[in-house]
């Protein structure tokens, strides 16, 4: 089972306007992988690119230690013998054959005998639950039948590594809760590689085992979902992840001993860096808050309710310190009245400190409200 | 009893059910009612076959089903037409799927050159009359033995065409096979362009061989357009009547319409109308397949997707010699023709392709006098070649008014009220038209408008039947489009009005048809272009007083004119042209967008 290596990767399309630039990153053997990122970043670029299907400008891409491709040695091994399985965003489908016959045809390709040919099949409609379904149509099927259909087509001849463009998003919402568990369990079920091109964050942390987040063309963190969740790399990553997002507040540094005073114009606190870090006396920064670590409480600051919005197990706030608005979020079922006043302060080590210039995260620290 | 008056005052206070009410009257009487009157009239005696049936006019008689059926003249006048219309149908959809689906192929697939230069010009031949190609084959390929002088081939290498090559059964086939290509470029073609490339994507992964994909990915997607193309071409080449007119009549070589033309205008019209009953019923043995075709369960609405990179089939060494080829046929098809037209019409003697024997005087010399060269004016200084343009304008002009209105309405009220009886009903109803081949219609609007008897005039000769026909004809083009334009625009935006209080006819003139702008104009475009290039719909029903110009060249190509015919085919190619250039420019509606309908 393959590692798969991008190397300098690079995509240009027409003049000018860099779909990829210059990507490295390793997909482990057995790893769940999504690539992720808003639209037009390139992820599904990059994914048609692993799979043979779109040619790089630049760069190599290995699968283990076989170069499958390369520009300068002239290397470009074509998608059917890179042993891989694609599902596609719209299934793909051939809609002149039947589920049976969508599912026979790449084994026969390759082969199979007939009675191995059938017993496959039969067993991959069984994994996916499509017995019944194997002699229609693809357009006598519901979507997230066809999608099962799809899944089994792709998985019917065991590839090694499953690429996945964005295969839930044609679903409705409880159907994609369903089908991404049985993603999940696919996937410890094959064991294979599978990297999966999504838009949705809540995906991308919900399924996979490492998470790259890209931006227009470019890898801004590539590492285990609940890292990047909890440990963003600049403001991006830490503004994509997470629903409610991040809050984020501007304030004026002034460093005092491994302390940093941060004044945000309504508030000021005391961040006290997890581990020691070395920045300059004064300085301009972002403070990233994520909302479940706004506690609202008997003391503290002072905010005005602007929204409350409860779902039963927990309830969405919006919280205004003058013009500085806070989303945070209250455990348990219980409402707040619009207008009212209520206390908020800050607890735990998980807020985030970025340079407000580079917008790169400098640390990981403690909040403690001082006015 | 109250309680039904007042149901039956709400059902009439809604405009659009007032209107299919109309519709269902209106079409009855003439769409629904000649069906009747010609199954009558191919039971009575017509006055000009007084002479072979020896009965009074009107009275009931078995004499044109036994002859056609029974008697020894079935096999020339019913069998041989019926096998050639169908023999030659059916090749003709051989050769415009294998033109245009190459051409499609080719183009939305392939490397070839030239692309968008070359798919301009392939249009072309739909855009023209449909006697264009069979008039240019004749003016290239004619030989003396036949017409008595040779064709531009001749003149160009020496040979001597022979006859079946020149005229009959052959040229037919391939000139209706290039006429209607188009058609299947541009419905092949529209699935291939749209076809989503994952569906191939999908197979190159499952590691299918590249012919193995072609076979069974590629073709069984486009099948359905190819299907759709044989119904078209297949009816729309049974309908056809200029063609083996100009190619088969010089050798005596009859197809269904051509056969029903000279029984009408014969001395048995009785066969004519029989004829038409016969065509009638195969048109609609042909639209019945075709629904049972598309009823199928294979569905391939899912097929399109966003196809950003359809993978280019490189042609490598052949791309160069393909190009020029194919730049070759799309020539043939569409300039040379026009080019034919022009050199014909301007040889003093027929035949002889001299520099010499140029002449401009078919265009604007006097007449010569009876027994010369020249026995009428040329066509620019032709009273009657004026008269005739301004018939076809008018006419084109009426009919378009009458179906694109018509066809606004019908759509109008059709939507309003979709999923009842009445709607489907005069849905149906407008529809039918579209049935009947152009040739069989007017032999039947012939059997009923040429005698007064009861409520129906004699319009025989007059204006009106042309207008009322084209009208009819036309409609089921512009009610379709009428249709699809109200299904997009939802009712809310109507009923914003009524909440409002606006009036209906403020509704529409104020709402309706400002937003559908567009497709109201392509309602009127298509109808116009039809009936100022129709000639089987009309040529039953002109006399000489009410000559159109396609009539009229029928006419000069019949007395061997041959000059004439050239010049007046040129002229109505120019202001066909013209009118779909100048609509394409003002409303960005075009013709070739309205294919299919």
């Amino acid at each position: 089972m393959p590692t798969i290596k991008l190397v300098n990767v690079t995509k240009q399309f027409g003049k000018g306007s860099l779909a990829v630039d210059k990507l490295n990153m390793e997909i482990k053997n057995g790893e769940f992988v999504s690539l992720l990122g808003p639209s037009g970043c390139g992820k599904t670029t990059t994914l048609r690119m692993i799979a043979g299907l779109e040619t790089p400008t630049e760069g190599e891409i290995y699968f283990d230690d076989v170069c499958v491709f390369s520009d300068e040695k002239g290397i470009n091994l074509s998608p059917d013998k890179r042993n891989i399985g694609f599902l596609f965003q719209n299934y793909a489908l051939w809609p002149h054959m039947t589920v049976r016959k969508n599912i026979s045809f790449g084994l026969e390709n390759m082969k199979w005998p007939k009675d191995q040919i059938e017993a496959r099949v039969d067993e991959i409609c069984k994994t996916m639950r499509i017995e019944e379904y194997k002699d229609r149509y693809p357009a006598e099927l519901s979507g997230g039948q066809q999608q099962r259909v799809a899944i089994a087509r792709t998985l019917a001849p065991n590839p090694k590594v499953l690429l996945m463009d964005e295969p839930l998003s044609n679903l409705d919402a409880k159907l994609r809760n369903d089908m991404r568990a049985e993603l999940k369990r696919l996937h410890l079920n094959t064991g294979s590689t599978f990297v999966y091109v999504t838009h949705d964050q809540s995906e991308a942390m919900t399924l996979s085992t490492k998470v790259a987040l890209i931006k227009l063309g470019i890898l801004q963190q590539y590492c285990p979902p609940l890292q990047l969740y909890g440990e963003p790399n600049n403001i991006f990553c830490a503004d994509f992840m997470g629903n409610p997002s991040m809050n984020f507040v501007e304030c004026h540094g002034k460093k005092e001993g491994d302390k940093i005073i941060l004044n945000t114009k309504r508030f000021i606190c005391e961040f006290t860096p997890n581990e020691p870090i070395d920045v300059p006396e004064e300085n301009e920064y972002v403070l990233g808050i994520r909302p479940e670590f706004v506690n609202v409480s008997n003391d503290g600051l002072t905010a005005t309710v602007i929204s409350s919005l409860p779902s039963g197990m927990e309830t969405t706030l919006s919280v205004a310190i003058d013009d500085i608005v806070l989303s945070a979020v209250a455990f348990g079922s219980i409402d707040f009245a619009m207008d009212s006043e209520v206390k908020i302060n800050f607890s735990g080590n998980r807020y985030v400190l970025f340079d407000k210039a580079s917008t790169n995260k400098l640390t990981l620290g403690s909040l403690k409200v001082i006015q | 009893m109250k309680k039904r008056w007042n149901r039956i005052k709400t059902f009439f206070s809604k405009p659009y059910n007032v209107l299919l009410v109309l519709f269902i009257v209106v079409l009855g009487f003439l769409v629904v009612l000649p069906l009747f009157s010609i199954v009558r009239d191919t039971f009575i005696v017509h006055s000009s076959e007084k002479s072979r049936i020896h009965q009074a006019v009107g009275t009931f008689t078995t004499y044109h089903w036994n002859r056609l059926f029974l008697s020894e003249f079935r096999k020339s006048l019913l069998i041989d037409p019926l096998r050639n219309s169908l023999l030659t149908s059916a090749w003709a959809c051989v050769v415009s799927i294998f033109v245009g689906g190459s051409f499609a192929w080719l183009v939305s697939r392939s490397d070839m050159r030239w692309k968008k230069f070359l798919t301009k010009l392939f249009i072309f031949p739909y855009i023209m009359p449909s006697w264009t190609l069979a008039l240019a084959w004749k003016n290239f390929f004619k030989n003396v033995e036949i017409t008595g002088s040779n064709g531009i081939f001749h003149s160009l290498t020496g040979l001597t065409v022979p006859t079946w090559f020149a005229y009959g059964e052959f040229p037919i086939i391939v000139v209706t096979g290039l006429h209607y290509a188009p058609f299947a470029y541009i419905l092949i073609g529209g699935i291939l362009h749209n076809m989503d490339a994952n569906l191939e994507e999908a197979a190159v992964i499952l590691k299918t061989k590249r012919l193995r994909m072609f076979w069974r990915i590629t073709i069984p997607i486009v099948m359905p357009a190819v299907l759709s193309t044989i119904i078209l071409v297949f009816s729309g080449a049974m309908a056809s009547f200029a063609t083996p007119q100009f190619l088969g009549l010089p050798v005596r070589y009859y197809v269904l319409t051509t056969e029903l033309y000279a029984s009408i205008n014969g001395t048995n019209p009785g066969v004519g109308y029989i004829l038409a009953m016969i065509m009638i019923v195969i048109s609609v043995i042909i639209m019945f397949v075709n629904q049972r075709l598309i009823g199928s369960r294979k569905s391939y609405a899912t097929v399109t997707g966003k196809s950003a990179n359809i993978s280019i089939f490189h042609l490598g060494i052949w791309r160069t010699p393909i190009s020029i080829l194919v730049f070759f046929v799309v020539m043939c098809m569409s300039v040379i023709p026009l080019v034919t037209f022009a050199l014909e019409s301007l040889l003093a003697y027929t035949g002889v392709y001299d520099f010499n024997n140029l002449t401009l005087s078919f265009w604007i010399g006097r007449a010569q006098g009876h027994d010369t060269w020249q026995s009428e004016p040329g066509i620019l200084r032709n009273r009657e070649v004026y008269r005739t343009l301004w018939n076809s304008l008018k006419l084109s002009f009426v009919c378009s008014l009458g179906a694109g209105t018509l066809g606004f309405l019908a759509g109008y009220s059709i939507v309003r009220r979709r999923g009842s009886f009445i709607s489907r009903l005069v849905e149906d109803l407008t529809f039918i038209p579209y049935l009947i081949p152009s040739m069989a219609l007017s032999a039947i609007y012939l059997s009923m408008f040429s005698s007064k008897h009861g409520i129906i005039p004699s319009l025989y000769g007059s204006f009106a039947i042309l207008a009322l026909i084209g009208t009819v004809k036309y409609l089921p083009m512009a009610s379709r489009s009428g249709v699809n334009s109200m299904l997009q625009l939802s009712p809310e935006i109507e009923e914003a009005g009524i909440v409002m209080g606006v009036p209906w006819v403020k509704r529409m003139t104020r709402i309706i048809i400002p937003i559908e702008k567009t497709t109201i104009v392509s309602g009127y475009l298509l109808p116009f272009i039809s009936a100022m290039r129709e000639l089987s719909l009309f040529v039953i029903l002109v006399t000489a007083n009410n000559r159109i110009l396609t009539t009229l060249l029928l006419f000069y190509d019949e007395k061997g004119y041959t000059q004439f015919s050239n010049a007046v085919n040129l002229l109505i190619i120019i202001v066909v042209l013209l009118i779909n250039f100048t609509v394409e420019k003002l409303t960005g509606a075009s013709i070739e967008k309205g294919v299919g309908g």
